[in-house]
C-alpha cells in the first residue's frame, strides 16, 4: 500500500530581488518518513523548510500538509513544530519551562504539562537535569531540549533546520543516531536540512539534493551516493572524479570512451547516448585502485596512467593526486599506503567496469 | 575607584558629623546634622522626593519601555541605531535650558493648556503642570526618560532573533510575550534605567528649583539650599543619608529579586 503524503509541496517559488532562492520545487514527503534537504549554503534548503514551517510566505505554489493547504496559516496555525539552527532557548527558563511552554500558552493545566514534560525529557534523554538552565548545558543536551519543546506540541510534522551544525564532529554523529531513533519513536515525518552529507546518509529514509533553489535530485541514501543521476550530485558528494570523454564504441553491455590518448570502458546502464557523443563520466575516489607503474606500458584495460603530484595522509585513508597525460588530476582514496610510492611517481589507476557512472548532460 | 568613588564618600560620611563653623567646619563628633534632618521638615521633603521619583520611575517604565521595545521589533535593523540617535539629540542643550524651556510649555497659558482649551478638552487651564510636584515629575520624565529607553533598548536588543521565532511558531501571543519574554530577559535594563532615574530623581536640585513650587524639595535641593546656608556638615548629612538610603534600597532588591543573577549576562 502506498504511504499517505505528509507533505505536497507544489511549483514553489520564492525570489529575493532577482534571486531565485527557491524556482519551481516540487517535493512529496510521506507519512513517518525522515526526509533530508541537502545542499551546499545558499541553495535555498533552508528556504524551502522555512516555506513549508510558515515562517517565510512564498511568491507563488502552495503548500499542503496533511491534505490541507496552509499557504496563508501562520507557523503556529500549521501541524509543524521546528528545531532552529544554534541553541535557540529561552536562556532565563529552565529545562522543564522551556519544554513546556508551548503548552502552557495553549493554557493545559499544570499538572497535565509536568506529565508530558517529564515523559519527554524521559524520550530525548534529558532524565534529571528539570531544573538546569540552558547555560548550564551541553550543546547536545540544548539540542535535546530544542526536539522536547518541538515534540511536546504532537504536532505531524517535525522541521529541522541544520539542527547539528553547531555541535562537534563526535557529538553529531551520536545525535544522528539519537535523530533516527527518536523519528522511528514517534513516528511522524522529520524534515531535515544540512549540508553535511554524512549527517544526510546517516537519519535520510529520502535526500532531496537542493541547488539554485532546484531540486536537482531525490533517492535512497545509497541511490544517491551510488548511482548519482545529476553531475551536480556526483560532484557534491564528496570526492568525485569528472572526466569528459568522447564516445568511441558502444554496445549493450559497454562504452567505450576516448580520454585524450587514453581509452577506457565503462558499463553500459541503459544510457541514451550515441556514438562520438561527448560526454561526462564520474567515479568515486575511493573506487579506483592504484599501483606503481613498473612497466612503460599496462595491460589492464580499464586503467589510465598518471603521475604522482600529492599524497596526503588522513588517518583512515591516504589521498593521492594523481596528473593525467592531459594536466587533469584525479583523486584516489586507498584505505591502504601504497609502499615506496613517491611524488612523481608513474602509477597505475584502475577500476572495476560499473564503477564509472555516465551523466547525460 | 578608590580615590575618586570610595574616598568622596567616607569623606562625606566623616564631615557629616564634624561641628559647624562660621564659614566652614571643625573636626568632632556631633549628631547635630542628623537630629536638624530628621527633626525638621527636610525629612519629609526626602521622602515626598522618593515618593515623587518612584512616580517618575513608573511613568518612564510604561511610556519608555513600550517605546523600546517597539524599535526592537518594528524598526529595521539598520535604522535602529539611528532612531536610538534622535533621543540623544534633546541632550545637545544644556539641561537647565531643556528644562526652563518646559515653563512656558507648561504654565497656565503654555501651549500644552492652550491646545486642550483650543480643543475644548477643558474649560479653564491647569495649574498644576508647573510649580507643583507634578511639574516636578513631568520634568523628571522629560529628562530621564531616553535613559529607560536606552538601558532596555539595550537589553532588548541582546534578545536573539530566533527567540522571536520560536514564539511564532508556538504562537505566543503579545500579553504573553511582553510577560514571559521582554519582562524578564530586560530586566537588567529596566533596574539600571529604574536605579538611574530614581537617584537624578532624588538627587539633581535642578528640575525642582526650576519647576517646582514651593513644596517640591528633593534631597539634592536640601543638600544645596544647606551650602548656600554654609552649613557644610548638613549638606554631608543630607548626602549621606542619601547614600544609605539607596544602599539601603539596592540590598533590599538584592534580597528580593537577587540582583547579581539578574545582571548575569544572558547566554
Amino acid at each position: 500500500m502506498k504511504k499517505s503524503n505528509a507533505i505536497e509541496v507544489k511549483n514553489l517559488i520564492k525570489t529575493y530581488g532577482d534571486v531565485y532562492a527557491l524556482n519551481d520545487v516540487d517535493l512529496n514527503i510521506s507519512d513517518g518518513e525522515y526526509y533530508v534537504l541537502l545542499g551546499p549554503s545558499g541553495g535555498g534548503k533552508t528556504t524551502l523548510l522555512r516555506s513549508i514551517g510558515g515562517f517565510i510566505r512564498p511568491d507563488s505554489g502552495s503548500v499542503v500538509i496533511k491534505g490541507k493547504n496552509v499557504n496563508n496559516l501562520p507557523p503556529d496555525k500549521r501541524p509543524t513544530s521546528m528545531v532552529f539552527q544554534g541553541f535557540a532557548l529561552f536562556p532565563h527558563m529552565d529545562v522543564v519551562q522551556n519544554i513546556g511552554y508551548g503548552l502552557k500558552i495553549q493554557s493545559i493545566e499544570k499538572n497535565i504539562i509536568d506529565e508530558k514534560v517529564n515523559k519527554m525529557m524521559d524520550l530525548v534523554g534529558l532524565t534529571g537535569l528539570h531544573n538546569r538552565k540552558p547555560h548550564e548545558l551541553s550543546g547536545g543536551q540544548q539540542q535535546r531540549v530544542q526536539l522536547a519543546r518541538a515534540l511536546i506540541l504532537e504536532n505531524d510534522v517535525l522541521l529541522l533546520d541544520e539542527p547539528l551544525s553547531a555541535l562537534d564532529a563526535q557529538l553529531r554523529k551520536d545525535m544522528c543516531i539519537e535523530l533516527k531513533r527518536l523519528q522511528k519513536t514517534v513516528g511522524i515525518s522529520f524534515v531535515h536540512v544540512t549540508h553535511n552529507q554524512e549527517e544526510a546518509m546517516s537519519v535520510a529514509d529520502r535526500i532531496a539534493i537542493i541547488a539554485d533553489g532546484k531540486m536537482i535530485e531525490e533517492g535512497t541514501p545509497q541511490e544517491i551516493y551510488n548511482k548519482p543521476k545529476k553531475q551536480f550530485t556526483a560532484e557534491f558528494l564528496g570526492e568525485k572524479n569528472i572526466l569528459i570523454g568522447k564516445i568511441h564504441n558502444l554496445n549493450k553491455s559497454k562504452i567505450v570512451l576516448h580520454i585524450n590518448n587514453d581509452k577506457i570502458e565503462i558499463a553500459n546502464n541503459n544510457y541514451n547516448v550515441s556514438k562520438n557523443q561527448e560526454v561526462r563520466v564520474s567515479i568515486k575516489s575511493e573506487s579506483i585502485q592504484i599501483k606503481k607503474n613498473i612497466k612503460s606500458k599496462t595491460n589492464e584495460k580499464n586503467s589510465i596512467v598518471g603521475k604522482v603530484s600529492e599524497i596526503t595522509f588522513l588517518g583512515q585513508f591516504v589521498r593521492y593526486l594523481v596528473l593525467l597525460s592531459n594536466d587533469q588530476e584525479i583523486q584516489v582514496r586507498s584505505s591502504q599506503e601504497v609502499p615506496n610510492l613517491k611524488l612523481n611517481d608513474q602509477v597505475i589507476l584502475y577500476w572495476k567496469l560499473d564503477d564509472f557512472i555516465l551523466h547525460s548532460e | 575607584m578608590v580615590i575618586f568613588f570610595v574616598l568622596p564618600l567616607l569623606l562625606t560620611v566623616v564631615w557629616s558629623v564634624f561641628e559647624r563653623t562660621m564659614f566652614w567646619m571643625e573636626p568632632a563628633f556631633t549628631l547635630f546634622s542628623y537630629e536638624n534632618f530628621f527633626f525638621s521638615s527636610r525629612l519629609e521633603n526626602f521622602l515626598s522626593s522618593m515618593f515623587h521619583s518612584s512616580i517618575s520611575v513608573v511613568c518612564a517604565f510604561f511610556i519608555g519601555f513600550p517605546i523600546a521595545i517597539f524599535i526592537r521589533r518594528r524598526v529595521k535593523k539598520v535604522a535602529q541605531h539611528r532612531v536610538m540617535l534622535l533621543f540623544i539629540l534633546p541632550f545637545m542643550v544644556s539641561e537647565i535650558i531643556r528644562i526652563f524651556a518646559l515653563r512656558p510649555i507648561l504654565s497656565r497659558n503654555g501651549v500644552v493648556n492652550s491646545f486642550l482649551m483650543d480643543m475644548n478638552l477643558i474649560d479653564s487651564p491647569f495649574s498644576i503642570f508647573v510649580f507643583t510636584p507634578t511639574g516636578v515629575v513631568i520634568g523628571e520624565i522629560v529628562s530621564f526618560l531616553p535613559f529607560m529607553i536606552f538601558s532596555t533598548f539595550l537589553a532588548l536588543e541582546a534578545i536573539p532573533n530566533y527567540i522571536f521565532e520560536v514564539c511564532s511558531d508556538l504562537g505566543v501571543n503579545r500579553r504573553r510575550m511582553f510577560k514571559d519574554i521582554f519582562l524578564p530577559l530586560a530586566a537588567p535594563g529596566l533596574f539600571a534605567g529604574s536605579v538611574f532615574i530614581f537617584v537624578n530623581g532624588i538627587g539633581i536640585a535642578l528640575i525642582p528649583t526650576i519647576l517646582g513650587g514651593p513644596g517640591s524639595v528633593n534631597a539634592g535641593l536640601i543638600a544645596t539650599q544647606a551650602i548656600i546656608a554654609l552649613d557644610f556638615p548638613l549638606a554631608m548629612a543630607v548626602s549621606a543619608i542619601m547614600m544609605f538610603t539607596l544602599m539601603g534600597l539596592l540590598y533590599l532588591g538584592h534580597r528580593l529579586f537577587n540582583l547579581t543573577k539578574l545582571l548575569e549576562p544572558i547566554s
